[in-house]
């Protein structure tokens, strides 16, 4: 055998570990992870991202211009119901006067004694 | 170059004000807006027990015909399709003398001619009823500008003041149609559903 064979045998020979290394790892891995992540906080770290709160203040705009316009559309919708009942209403008591009037008329034109134009 | 531009645009702005002064001036002065004054009235709200009131401007008419759609509304629409205004105060009153003589010539004193004629004019002294239709038309071309009707019952006083070219014979056309009854059919406890105010 040569020496460098030697020297690699002698380099590659299985060692046991030294006293008290794998507490050592594992108590090293526990302090990398930290402590356990509460669900409030995790959903806090996930609505803190920038984009989704952006998304989220258009979502929001989106939702109170459709409410906003449906109100308007609703207000003048009203409006115009309201505004149509008066227009009946106006029109029904002018027909109705005008009639009046009318007839009265005819009536005086075919000699009722009560009335005088 | 600047200078004369500016004065240019500058008398160009004052004779498209003058000419709008004048046209204010005419309108008013001379007594050519149909739109009748009938604000005294408003005081009469407080005795009457029955109160109509109506006050439909340009804006209002249109968004009204907008939702006049069924075939029912289609001939009124042909009647305010023009209008500028339609103004109406009907009151009803529990005893005769709660409206006095100088509500009614108050509203009479504004349709004066030129501008408006009186074209019916109809009494009863035994019912003391008074109905009276007047009309303003164009002074060229007779185009009709505005109707005032003053119907004056012992119990009950009625103004409608329509501003806009309204077409008479459609408008009395539409009696028996769009709910609206024909004489006769129609009773004192009959009044239309709506802008009503009992106080």
């Amino acid at each position: 055998m040569n020496p460098l064979e030697d020297k690699l045998r002698e380099a590659l020979r299985r060692k046991a570990a030294p006293e008290g290394f794998s507490e050592r790892v594992l108590a090293r891995t526990r302090e990398l992870a930290g402590p356990p992540v509460k669900f409030w906080d995790r959903l806090r770290a996930f609505i803190a991202r920038p984009t989704l709160r952006w998304a989220a203040i258009g979502l929001c705009l989106v939702i109170a211009c459709s409410v906003a316009y449906r109100a308007r559309q609703e207000g003048q919708r009203r409006e115009g119901e309201m505004a149509r009942v008066q227009v009946k209403q106006a029109l029904r008591i002018a027909s109705v006067k005008l009639n009046a009037a009318r007839r009265k008329v005819q009536e005086i034109n075919r000699g009722a004694p009560q009335s005088s134009l | 170059m600047d200078v004369s531009c500016k004065k240019i645009r500058t008398s160009a702005l004052m004779t498209l004000f003058g000419v709008m002064l004048a046209g204010t001036f005419s309108l008013t002065t001379f007594g050519e807006d149909p739109r009748l004054d009938i604000k005294n009235l408003e005081a009469l709200s407080k005795k009457a027990s029955e109160v109509v009131d109506v006050n439909l401007d340009g804006p209002l008419l249109k968004l009204a015909s907008k939702f006049m759609t069924d075939e029912d509304d289609r001939e009124g629409l042909e009647v305010i399709k023009n209008l500028k205004g339609v103004y109406v105060k009907s009151f009803t009153f529990e005893k005769p003398s709660d409206y006095t003589p100088a509500d009614v010539e108050a509203i009479r004193s504004q349709l004066q001619a030129p501008a408006w004629s009186r074209i019916v004019s109809v009494r009863d002294k035994r019912e003391g009823e008074t109905t009276e239709i007047y009309l303003m038309t164009e002074r060229e071309g007779g185009k009709v500008l505005g109707m005032a009707i003053i119907d004056a019952e012992p119990t009950e006083l009625t103004v409608v003041n329509i501003v806009g070219p309204v077409d008479i014979d459609k408008l009395s056309q539409l009696e028996g149609k769009m709910g609206i009854p024909r004489l006769g059919e129609q009773t004192k406890e009959q009044k239309p559903a709506g802008h009503h105010e009992k106080p």
